[in-house]
């Protein structure tokens, strides 16, 4: 037993001296329990900002309480007018706010049209035109339009069957009609027949989810929402096309910090030593393996995405000179990234620790695993610095949206621009660094 | 006098100092052209920081260092050509053939395809290890490791040698063949520099020693000159038995008495003389057997000048 305890006690020192086990071990699920916190289960948890064009042509009080509903919804950024090129604000048309979700502006686009709801409606019509590239954000915002809309549709009902009643039986015998129904309503229900007569929509609330969850069907004439989807229609295999990306960029983080790490391996064994007694520099040495990483990356991610291509019908074809330019300038970035966390390790366990650590909250915040719009402001802000969601940004430009070479420019910029900026750091950090000495 | 231009390896007062310790301390050494130099000291004394100025790998402090009139401070990329460096850890890719090891090393020195690969084949047979050479270097054994830890150095054919204590760990059968082949090297009229803290490798191996400890060199010459400071001219062993270790005061009559595990070492005092150390241990029934007459070694002028042992 004495042995036993002894064993234990050295298992303990010699775990809390190993500091990458120590982190690898609280750190790194302490930082990922607290991204997934923010994003599921905090005070401010829930999504936050997606982008919903919002046009309302019709005058109706429904609609007008449709619109002002949206707008508290924090879910949800509302966008009422757009930018043109000269640079003036202009309010959405039909035409209009369909080519901003196209452009990918917009998450979705809400239109309430002159018909919305008029005297002579038996229910309300709405048209949503949408852009399914998050499959996880489009539920999201199903839900929440679904929840807005049929919100207004007891007071919408009650109002129809009120106008229905006067129509079919005329003014004075539906009047009668109405009032002896609000009378049986009262009696049995305790409801207040001015409300039954007078109907407004805080007197009918939708509590819950639930209220929604079969309405669709059962009031399909009532109220119709007509969906367009804009984009990916015709794509064989949404998920696929969707996903390979996120999946793609979170395995090159890994390769790529890994094969950056051999630095130290070959210094360990002397080889970096041998090298550096031969007609070669420390510059070569670094750009030899800057080259070679980045040329594994692209090697990595195009196999991705012609397995994708070949098993899950993602096409990568139809724009692959752009396919191609996002590749290299996610491998770039990457790269860079793996070629910092080397620079600033000291060991290779070190540079795995640091690196699982970088890799998989860049991943949970970038995008790679579930929508930003999730994510709390703050670390929204934060996504936008990553590698991940600039690279995942640019293979939704290119694969689902299909756009040409100038819309991926700010994308290829930004993560050149990222590569630059974590190469001169690496650099020097390389220079004043452990790995040579 | 000598001008410095004359010499294969001039080092001029280099000094090397590191946040906690100054690794050479105005250290000035001479190396002859196809001379056999080794540096002996142990471990820390500065020999492998003295290397990695040599191959330009690290920079001094002060000082100047040329190999064969170029200064290696000032033109590293191309000095390099002419230097060949064995170093201390197996500086080799595992997961690679023993040829193509040597193929990835050769290829730095922009050797033609075609000499390279003769000299490749020249090399492996030279360390007897042709057969192998399309054996991965993990199946190796820790002699063919260190011997094509050697060769790697030696496709460029490089006028100088630098080996860095190239025998760590090596079984005796393939040190000697080690030993061999680097001779072998030299008399086909290679400088070589052979850093050890064996103080056999440097007495079988080289024609000039420097002695160096804390940064310093403290002795340098052929190994008679070395010993020819010592104040005595042999060691007398004296085997370890009951009535000898009885008698330990006779011996130290007669100089610094050593214990060993097996025996005693005595290192006599200047004006020694043998018929009155013979005489004394027959007064005390010490047989003459028990007695052994060594030449002196360079551990024991290790101890004379630092008081301390090599292996410390």
């Amino acid at each position: 037993m004495k042995q036993i305890y002894k064993l234990f006690k050295s298992s303990y020192r010699i775990f809390w001296n190993d500091k990458v086990s120590v982190a690898l071990t609280f750190i790194v699920p302490l930082v990922l329990v607290s991204i997934f916190g923010a994003v599921f289960g905090g005070s401010d948890s829930g999504p936050q900002g997606i982008r919903l064009a919002v046009l309302n042509q019709s005058t109706s009080p429904v609609a007008k309480r449709i619109e002002s509903s949206l707008d508290t919804i924090k879910a949800f950024q509302i966008i009422k007018s757009f930018k043109t090129d000269s640079g003036k604000t202009v309010v959405f048309d039909t035409l209009s706010i369909q080519e901003y979700v196209r452009n990918g502006k917009a998450t979705a686009a809400l239109v309430l049209p002159l018909d919305t709801y008029t005297d002579t409606s038996v229910g309300l019509y709405i048209k949503f035109y949408y852009d399914p590239k998050n499959d996880m954000e489009m539920q999201t915002v199903h839900g929440l339009i679904q929840q807005v809309v049929f919100s207004q549709f007891p007071s919408v009902m009650a109002q129809s069957g009120l106008r229905q009643a006067e129509r079919f039986l005329g003014i004075k015998s539906g009047g009668v009609f109405n009032r002896n129904m609000a009378s049986l309503i009262h009696k049995y229900f305790k409801v207040d027949t001015n409300i039954i007569l007078h109907p407004q929509l805080s007197d009918f609330k939708i509590v819950g989810n639930d209220s929604t969850g079969g309405a669709p069907n059962f009031f399909n004439n009532i109220v119709r929402i007509e969906n367009q989807q804009l984009i990916g229609k015709e794509m064989k295999n949404p998920w696929a096309t969707r996903s390979v990306g996120g999946w793609g960029i979170m395995f090159l983080m890994f390769t790529l910090t890994a094969t950056s790490s051999s630095l130290f391996d070959e210094r360990r064994s002397g080889v970096l030593l041998r090298l550096l007694t031969s007609p070669v520099s420390r510059t070569h040495i670094l750009w030899s393996k800057y080259l070679f990483n980045m040329s594994l990356g692209m090697i990595q991610l195009l196999f991705l995405f012609m397995f994708g291509c070949l098993m899950f019908h993602v096409d990568i074809f139809s724009n692959f000179f752009n396919l191609m330019l996002i590749i290299i300038a996610a491998s770039i970035a990457c790269t860079a990234l793996g070629m910092l966390i080397a620079a600033f390790s000291q060991t290779r366990q070190q540079a795995n620790g640091l690196g699982t650590l970088l890799i998989l909250s860049m991943s949970a915040i970038g995008g790679a695993w579930f929508p930003t719009s999730f994510m709390p402001s703050t670390i929204q802000f934060f996504s936008k610095l990553t590698v991940v969601y600039w690279s995942i940004e640019g293979f939704m430009e290119v694969l689902w949206r299909g756009v040409g070479f100038i819309s991926i420019v700010p994308h290829l910029l930004i993560l050149l621009g990222i590569g630059a900026i974590l190469n001169l750091v690496s650099l020097r950090r390389f220079r004043r660094g452990h790995i040579f000495d | 006098m000598v001008s410095h231009g004359e010499f294969m390896i001039n080092i001029q007062q280099i000094t090397k100092k590191y946040p906690t310790a100054t690794a050479l301390d105005a250290v000035t050494l001479e190396v002859q052209r196809q001379e056999f130099f080794g540096l002996l000291g142990p471990n820390g004394a500065g020999k492998t920081t003295l290397m990695n100025l040599l191959v330009g790998y690290i920079n001094p402090d002060s000082g100047t260092i040329t190999i064969d009139g170029d200064n290696v401070t000032q033109d590293t990329l191309d000095i390099r050509k002419k230097i060949g460096f064995v170093p201390q850890s197996l500086a080799l890719y595992d997961e690679l053939t023993a040829q193509e090891n040597l193929e990835v090393f050769g290829q730095m020195f922009d050797i033609q395809r075609k000499l390279l690969k003769k000299r490749i084949e020249e090399q492996l047979h030279a360390v007897e290890l042709y057969e192998r050479r399309k054996d991965k270097v993990k199946t190796f054994s820790g002699g063919m490791k260190r011997r094509l830890n050697i060769i790697a150095s030696l496709l460029h054919d490089p006028k100088v040698l630098l080996c860095d204590e190239p025998t760590v760990g090596v079984d005796p059968q393939s040190r000697n063949a080690i030993f061999d082949f680097l001779t072998s090297l030299n008399k086909q009229g290679k400088t070589i520099i052979y850093t050890t803290h064996y103080m056999e490798e440097a007495e079988r191996l080289c024609s000039r020693i420097g002695i160096i400890d804390h940064g310093k060199i403290i002795a340098l010459g052929t190994i008679d000159e070395l010993l020819e400071k010592l104040a005595y001219e042999e060691t007398i062993v004296i085997i370890k038995n009951p009535l000898t270790a009885k008698n330990r005061a006779v011996f130290e009559k007669f100089g610094t008495l050593l214990e060993e595990d097996d025996r005693y070492e005595l290192k006599p005092v200047e004006g020694f003389l043998l018929s009155d150390f013979f005489a004394g241990i027959e007064r005390k029934g010490i047989k003459y057997s028990w007695v052994e007459l060594h030449r002196p070694t360079l551990e024991a002028l290790f101890l004379q000048l630092t008081g301390r042992r090599l292996r410390d």
